[in-house]
């Protein structure tokens, strides 16, 4: 069964990650790396997506005279979907373990970050995907 | 350039499943034949649609770097209900192609005008974060 992983942040939260050490972003995104690897191995990796920070985001609702309608500004605190990763596991347990791996990926310091992962199955039976 | 289209929705507006049958039919009709549309003009990457929000789980990693999963959230907290990953020549496509999903047909063919949140999506973390 099919489980997208989704990581959300705030427009500051984003900022404060850029404003890491070097040292302490790398050791973060090796960890990730390192899941990803894990995860082709076991035959469990579908997908993995960066989106663009919450500064590009736009909401469009309907159209106006056929020209479509955005609106592009949102409180400090709203949170943005920033990435996630779609996995084939054997049951819902193991989507959450992957999760918390990647809620435990070292922030400054070396700390976990602990950021919560949300873990949703996907309503298809098949993928879509091509 | 890729973007992703998201749709949201309310764990309090999850009634869908209560529409008539045939307004839910026509709504269904409406998506797989964008789809179809995005797929014959080369611009659909891929489209999933996700289960219910009461079968979400948000998982934080505990100490042990065990799974902590929280399944119980506020009836107005927004969940992702589907997305859509597209290549298109522009942002005004990408904006285009929102705004058609945004006014798909609701209750009485209604256009529902969802609000789709439009973001670039990231080919490769910036280099300056490896």
């Amino acid at each position: 069964m099919k489980y997208i992983l989704l990581m959300s942040g705030s427009k500051a939260g984003v900022e404060g990650y850029q404003a890491w050490p070097p040292k302490d972003i790398e050791a973060h995104m090796s960890v990730l790396r390192k899941i990803s690897d894990a995860l082709t191995a076991s035959g469990e990796f579908v997908a993995t997506q960066a989106l663009s920070g919450p500064a590009e985001a736009k909401v469009v609702r309907g159209e106006k005279n056929r020209v479509p309608v955005t609106d592009g500004v949102f409180p400090e605190s709203k949170e943005f979907l920033l990435g996630y990763w779609i996995v084939d596991v054997a049951s819902p347990e193991r989507a959450y373990a992957i999760a918390g791996r990647i809620s435990a990926a070292a922030g400054p310091g070396g700390v976990p970050t602990n950021v919560p992962i949300e873990v949703r199955r996907f309503a298809t039976r098949e993928s879509k995907s091509k | 350039m890729k973007y992703i289209l998201m749709m949201n929705t309310m764990k309090a507006g999850t009634g869908v499943p209560a529409w008539p049958k045939k307004d839910l039919q026509a709504h269904i009709a409406f998506m797989m034949s964008l789809n179809k549309e995005l797929h014959e003009r080369g611009e659909l990457v891929s489209a999933e649609g996700l289960s219910f929000p009461d079968q979400a789980k948000l998982v934080r990693a505990g100490k042990d770097g065990r799974p902590i999963t929280d399944g119980i959230f506020p009836e107005s907290k927004e969940f992702l209900a589907g997305f859509w990953i597209i290549d298109v020549d522009s942002p005004d496509r990408a904006y285009e192609i929102a705004a058609q999903i945004s006014a798909a047909p609701g209750p009485g063919s209604a256009p529902l005008y969802m609000p789709i949140e439009v973001r670039p999506v990231m080919s490769a973390p910036p280099q300056e974060m490896l």
